[in-house]
């Protein structure tokens, strides 16, 4: 399956950026399967999460996905910070290391997935899960209504601002006038989003949603980079296991 | 054409719906379409006409629980009784927003996503994809993000992705208030086009004059609930400001890397309405947010020397509204609110019956209204800008609007409002017309309708129906 690269919204602008990365003619069944297992090794030694990381890392530096993956744990820093503080102080520098070391590889895990993916790949590869094609369809499009969330946001922020009844939190003092202020953005956001949801509800129905005799048109198939991926990290997975 | 002897393809008889318990929001309609047959259904907001649209489509008592009453039967099946997928394949529905009822993440799969529900084979598929990206001239946009598409844009992707589905019913609700003038005549042509071909079209429209040139076209007007008779005479504007102008020099801005606002360069005074004009992507919205002070750019804005402050009405009032009641909402944030001109406000605006209302329960317009009392509330020194304040709005309502743009004129404020509404703009003082960032004509409104170039430059068409107002001319 070769589909147009999607620009604009959450996956789409991550994935613009890494338009050019081998992942995108990898199919979404194998890089949804190789996130997980990379999620669920996070449990291993850290030794061996510190081997893992560097073999993930140089994986994302052949995909030309380093630079998506540096801005999602950038968007981290402040939870990482404070996690590998509290953990150094109230328990050692080594659970420290570890847990910074967990969240790291959890948080990077996805990035293949999110960065390469449309959302109507992504639907594919849940619906060869078995998930019905109702979830399946709208997981994907909470996907990719992400962006637009975080576009919607904005405008909100931009909206109240042009009324005066929204400025920026300037000192703990400020604090009190914040929280007032957040409602002033949550209300519009959930109205705007439940709207959203609404509309895009009865467009599907709108559309046959329901109907019993659905033929997807898209369909997914492996190539040999697939069999080298499943390959290369069944390799992986039997190392670390034997590795003593 | 529709005859007496063409099959029905839906009835209304006595459909009424309320959708609360007790409220009625469509009174009693009767409808009958036949292939061929173009429909135009009109009246104030507040009629029905949206809750008619969704009768006719069956979603309406599918997806809502309200209190139906008659009957609607599309074909010779009551939708009530037929699934929504059996409904949707016999009557094609073409929502307001455009925007709400993209469902994917390029244009051809939401092509795709109607013809896949139809459970078609994979080459009938790929065919009717093809044809309907070239019907519909969306073959260069194949691979875009739908919500990345100009409004005009995304209005022929709904009407394509409704029409590769092939129903012998179209219902479009509200299909033109997004819309230039140039996009709301070319789909105008689109709809003459498939009527021609014995596919019915049922279309409910505030902007009517686009559609009353078409031969045999039928009208069901609908009944209002009546406008508040609060707003029929509009108090004087106290005045406030002292006069200004306002100077914009070289006003330059770059959105992704692209000149959005190219250099602008005018002046306007306190005490005028003007209208800014041009087709979606001209850069009218960016303007508006670089005078309200919400936009970096690079050049010089002032306001006599001063900074210029503006209060911003956005297009979507919901994006400023989050109060428990319409009083809250106003006064919210003021330390020492001045209630002189609250209480002018009020009645002006038409909003003293529901100052205990909360806000997100009341009317598009009434939204409207409030969102302009809000930031008129604050006083900003210069005047206010509104984005887009027509959109939706029947003819009731622009009149208001107006005469509010008027008195705050009157008072010495300056107004600046973006329209698509043509009709709207030739009541403007002065008439701006953007292109690709760049003024390309500013005058009276009365002679700028009159410049064919700048029109023609533009992109955009002014309807035959389009005059400037007695004494402008």
């Amino acid at each position: 399956m070769r589909l147009g690269m999607a620009r604009g919204s959450a996956t789409g602008r991550l994935a613009a950026l890494a338009v050019d990365s081998p992942l995108r003619r990898v199919d979404p069944r194998v890089k949804l399967g190789l996130s997980l297992a990379l999620s669920l090794a996070v449990m291993l030694p850290v030794e061996k999460l510190l081997v893992l990381l560097l073999i993930y890392a140089a994986f994302l530096a052949w995909a030309g996905l380093l630079p998506v993956a540096g801005r999602l744990l950038w968007r981290l820093k402040w939870v990482l910070v404070i996690l590998f503080v509290v953990d150094w102080v109230l328990v050692s520098p080594a659970l420290a290391v570890l847990v910074s070391l967990r969240i790291l590889l959890l948080s990077a895990s996805f990035a293949i997935v999110f960065a390469t993916t449309t959302p109507t790949e992504f639907r594919l590869a849940l619906e060869w899960l078995r998930l019905p094609y109702r979830y399946a369809f709208s997981i994907g499009v909470a996907v990719q209504s992400l962006g637009l969330i975080e576009q919607e946001w904005r405008t909100i922020i931009e909206a109240q601002r042009a009324r005066g009844a929204w400025a920026p939190p300037k000192g703990w003092r400020k604090l009190l006038e914040s929280a007032r202020d957040a409602v002033a953005l949550a209300v519009p956001a959930v109205v705007m989003t439940t709207h959203r949801a609404w509309s895009m509800t009865e467009a599907a129905y709108a559309r046959g949603f329901d109907a019993p005799g659905r033929q997807s048109y898209r369909q997914l198939r492996m190539g040999w980079l697939d069999w080298i991926l499943l390959g290369a990290a069944g390799l992986l997975v039997a190392v670390l296991i034997l590795w003593r | 054409m529709g005859g007496a002897e063409s099959p029905i393809l839906v009835r209304a008889e006595a459909v009424a719906y309320g959708y609360g318990p007790s409220a009625q929001h469509l009174r009693p309609i009767d409808l009958t379409v036949r292939p061929g047959e173009f429909w135009l259904i009109s009246g104030p907001s507040g009629c029905g006409k949206s809750t008619l649209a969704r009768c006719l489509t069956g979603l309406i008592p599918h997806l809502y629980r309200g209190r139906m009453a008659g009957r609607v039967a599309v074909g010779d099946t009551d939708t009530d009784h037929t699934p929504l997928w059996q409904l949707a394949e016999r009557v094609g529905f073409v929502f307001q927003n455009p925007t709400g009822q993209m469902l994917c993440a390029t244009v051809e799969d939401e092509l795709l996503f109607g013809l896949e529900t139809l459970g078609l084979d994979r080459p009938e598929m790929a065919r009717r994809v093809e044809a309907a990206l070239r019907q519909f001239d969306l073959a260069r946009l194949r691979h875009r993000v739908p919500q990345t598409l100009s409004g005009g844009e995304q209005q022929k992707l709904a009407l394509a992705a409704i029409m590769a589905r092939r129903p012998p019913l179209l219902v479009l609700d509200e299909p033109l208030s997004m819309l230039d003038s140039t996009a709301a005549l070319e789909l105008v042509m689109h709809l003459q086009a498939l009527t021609g071909a014995g596919i019915a079209v049922v279309v409910f429209e505030h902007r009517a004059e686009y559609l009353k040139s078409i031969p045999e076209l039928q009208v069901l007007s609908l009944v209002g609930n009546g406008h508040p008779s609060d707003i029929e005479s509009l108090p004087r504007v106290p005045s406030q400001t002292n006069p200004f102008v306002l100077q914009v020099r070289d006003l330059g801005v770059h959105l992704g890397g692209r000149p959005v606002l190219d250099r602008l360069t005018f002046s306007a005074r306190s005490g005028e309405v003007v209208a800014i004009v041009g087709r979606n992507g001209s850069g009218k919205t960016t303007l508006m947010r670089s005078l309200a002070g919400l936009q970096a750019y690079d050049g010089y804005v002032s306001a006599s020397g001063e900074k210029p402050d503006f209060g911003l009405v956005y297009q979507n009032a919901e994006l400023q509204l989050f109060n428990a009641s319409v009083r809250a909402e106003i006064l919210y944030r003021l330390q020492e609110p001045d209630m002189t001109w609250y209480d002018w406000l009020m009645p002006a605006l038409g909003l003293k019956t529901y100052e205990q209302t909360p806000p997100l329960l009341l009317s598009e317009g009434e939204k409207k209204r409030v969102a302009l009392a809000t930031v008129l509330m604050r006083r900003p020194r210069h005047g206010v800008l509104l984005d887009e304040p027509s959109l939706g709005q029947d003819a009731a309502h622009k009149d208001l609007l107006l005469r509010l743009a008027r008195g705050l004129a009157g008072a010495g404020q300056l107004v600046v409002m973006t329209t698509h509404d043509l009709a709207l703009a030739a009541h403007a003082d002065r008439l701006m017309v953007l292109h690709e960032g760049r003024i390309i004509a500013d005058g009276p409104a009365a002679s700028v309708l009159l410049d064919r170039r700048a029109w023609k430059v533009a992109g955009l068409a002014v309807p035959p129906w389009v005059r400037a107002p007695e004494g402008q001319a």
